[in-house]
């Protein structure tokens, strides 16, 4: 009786309101309500959606593209750490493959729910078209998840409770760290197949003009990476203000936050001249879908929330000394470029679909059509992106996945460090 | 692991070894790569004369009861196309069975082919739903089951009786020139353009005679010899995709005849 008191009690104290139990039981939430929604989506079918033939790619395809882009940081932090040599940034390399791996298995999530017939999402494995864009980027993501899975072993092997109980087992885990330049090599080739793919994806499609182009592969790995690196440091930064579990170095993210800056600047240029060339000559479809962004429904995204807020205002905080060297606006502006990111990928699956080019012989008469999400289509995308939320904010507790006064490069180092530092 | 045993020089030279082997299969594969259409093989075509089409929409009816498409769903809409001496003209749009087909070349799991005829097929067992060839179709031929169609085919009987299983929710559908009739029909002997029972549905149906079907590989079939004598058009010739439907264009003369 009196154990069974104290088990109740211990109980009670183990779900006290306290921040990181309110936080997971929000997210729980969210995500038993996704669940919920996603059951409906496989037992109805996507009627229930606002998909329709003419957009038929919508809210999910969006987030699968921007989880995919905002993983980028992995394969171009480990390039620079391990085939660059710029050792100093491993703790942040580190963060960023945790970040990739979430970040494709969210896409891998937003895919199933979005594919009519999930039952058979193994088919792309088994069935080849190696003709096709799609093809090769879905071999690619799912080798890469596998390359994110190795690279990600001597992360998993931080959890205590396996170190406690399968002490051989995190010690074969942390060895595969020795081939991380290896794994380096092989996440660098096939991230940059996939994530200029992506773009490709759409850019081979003469049906749309407004996405057929040849830069859309470059636009997409581009800012794949910039908005890779951004989401690696913001996290860090908001996991450091959150709990002492996370510890950043500030002088290693200023720098890299500096090196944003300066691609950012890059890509400005690019997505500008991208946009402005096009109004070189009238081009049925493309012209309108440009109009759409620049002054029709999609420009509020396309100017503040792509140009203006995104890249625009980011740029000019990471370039100035004094609001780069500010945590706050560091970590504000780093926050602005992602969500940049996720509005281009918006803009750019909308822009092309929204255009209805008509297919009668003449000249060219254009339509629109409208998507909105539906409702399910909101709580089903909300919980993908509350997983991705929870194996992070687990993966900071639990992995210590932020942490980056980590001693640079040995491996062995790390270890013991983490073992003095955490309390039995 | 501080002094690595492999320089950074290594890793490039593997990582571009790699690279070009991968880039060297793949052209071997391209290659190798068959042509769709095998020479001296049928090539079926479609001939839609835009003088003669009323747009009454048999082959809509016809198509739908033929194939089991639901309600929601057309594969082959007539078109209001304009009009040309005084009289409405129409384009019915079938799926084109382009020889260089978007569809084709964008499914990821090789769902969507080209038989040694020419048709575009779709293998409904293998589709994901993924929508890229939906997307890719300049012609929006393609339409995605949203939902299950069940219960009756309002189009059955009238219309006619399903040649072909209703396809299964999420994935998407399209024309395929009635290939089932086309391959009942030669069994039996008939000739696909010239027996109405090898003959697609929405071909045999139409009462004015506005759609030619046959052989363009066959110099005396019908659709050949009418390709001979008239200027012909098709849909989005810019974009390359090659369509084996042709348009005989409506003019003023017999529009004017024809009321």
């Amino acid at each position: 009786m009196k154990k069974n008191k104290q088990n109740l009690r211990s109980l009670l104290t183990l779900i006290k309101p306290t921040p990181w139990t309110i936080w997971l039981g929000f997210l729980g939430l969210v995500m038993l309500t996704a669940l919920g929604g996603a059951i409906l989506v496989f037992w109805n079918g996507l009627w229930i959606t606002h998909l329709t033939d003419l957009v038929p790619w919508g809210l999910w395809i969006t987030i699968d593209l921007s989880s995919v882009a905002l993983s980028a940081g992995a394969f171009s932090l480990c390039a620079a750490v391990y085939l660059i040599g710029l050792k100093r940034y491993e703790p942040i390399a580190r963060t960023a493959t945790f970040i990739g791996l979430v970040g494709y298995s969210m896409a891998m999530m937003a895919l199933l729910l979005d594919i009519g017939r999930p039952d058979r999402f193994w088919h792309s494995m088994v069935f080849w078209n190696d003709h096709s864009l799609l093809w090769e980027v879905t071999m690619c993501v799912c080798l890469y998840l596998t390359v994110l899975l190795f690279e990600s072993m001597p992360i998993l092997a931080n959890w205590n409770w396996l170190k406690k109980n399968f002490p051989k087992v995190t010690a074969i885990m942390s060895h595969v760290h020795h081939y991380a330049p290896y794994l380096a090599v092989a996440g660098l080739c096939l991230s940059m197949l996939h994530q200029s793919s992506l773009g490709a994806v759409y850019g081979v499609l003469s049906a749309h003009p407004f996405w057929y182009k040849p830069e859309m592969s470059v636009l997409f790995i581009f800012s794949a990476v910039i908005g890779g690196i951004s989401l690696t440091l913001f996290a860090s930064m908001i996991a450091s203000r959150l709990t002492p579990r996370a510890k950043v170095n500030d002088v290693l993210i200023e720098r890299v936050a500096y090196f944003v800056a300066w691609a950012l600047v890059g890509y400005l240029y690019f997505r500008f001249w991208d946009v402005w060339s096009q109004n070189y000559t009238y081009e049925p479809g493309r012209t309108e879908g440009l109009r759409l962004i620049i002054s029709g429904t999609l420009s509020f995204n396309f100017w503040v929330g792509e140009m203006i807020l995104g890249t625009v205002l980011p740029m000019i905080l990471l370039l100035t000394p004094d609001t780069r060297k500010h945590p706050f606006w560091r970590t504000l502006a780093l926050g602005l470029v992602v969500s940049g990111v996720v509005a281009f990928r918006w803009d750019t699956n909308l822009a092309g679909l929204m255009v209805v080019i008509s297919y009668l012989p003449g000249p060219a008469s254009i339509s629109y059509t409208s998507y909105t999400p539906s409702l399910i289509e909101f709580i089903t995308g909300s919980g993908v992106i509350a997983y991705g939320l929870l194996a992070f904010s687990l993966g900071v507790r639990y992995l210590q996945v932020v942490d980056h006064r980590l001693a640079s490069g040995v491996h062995e180092t790390v270890e013991v460090e983490t073992l003095e530092r955490v309390p039995a | 692991m501080t002094e690595a045993k492999f320089s950074r020089r290594t890793f490039l030279k593997v990582a571009a070894v790699a690279t070009a082997a991968v880039a060297g299969f793949k052209v071997a594969q391209n290659v190798t790569a068959a042509e769709p259409v095998a020479n001296g093989s049928r090539q079926w075509a479609m001939v839609i004369d835009q003088n003669k089409c009323t747009g009454c929409g048999y082959c809509i009816m016809a198509c739908r009861a033929h194939n089991d498409v639901p309600p929601d769903i057309t594969w082959n809409p007539v078109l209001d196309a304009g009009q040309v001496g005084g009289q409405e003209v129409f384009l019915p749009r079938p799926c084109m069975q382009c020889a260089d087909a978007p569809c084709v070349e964008v499914c990821p799991v090789g769902a969507s082919y080209y038989r040694s005829d020419g048709i575009v097929m779709m293998d409904y067992d293998r589709c994901i739903g993924c929508r890229y060839c939906e997307v890719a179709c300049p012609y929006r031929a393609r339409s995605f089951n949203w939902k299950q169609f069940t219960g009756p085919n309002p189009a059955v009987p009238q219309w006619g009786e399903p040649e072909v299983p209703r396809r299964p929710r999420g994935v998407p559908e399209k024309c395929a020139f009635c290939y089932e009739r086309i391959d009942r029909g030669l069994k039996l002997g008939l000739t696909p353009g010239v027996d109405q029972d090898a003959t697609p549905a929405c071909v045999s149906i139409c009462p004015t005679k506005a759609r030619i079907f046959g052989d363009v590989n066959d110099p005396n079939s019908n659709v050949s010899q009418l390709l001979d004598q008239h200027a012909t058009y098709r849909l989005r010739e810019n974009l390359g995709t090659k369509p084996h439907v042709y348009y005989i264009p409506a003019e003023a003369s017999t529009m004017e005849e024809g009321s």
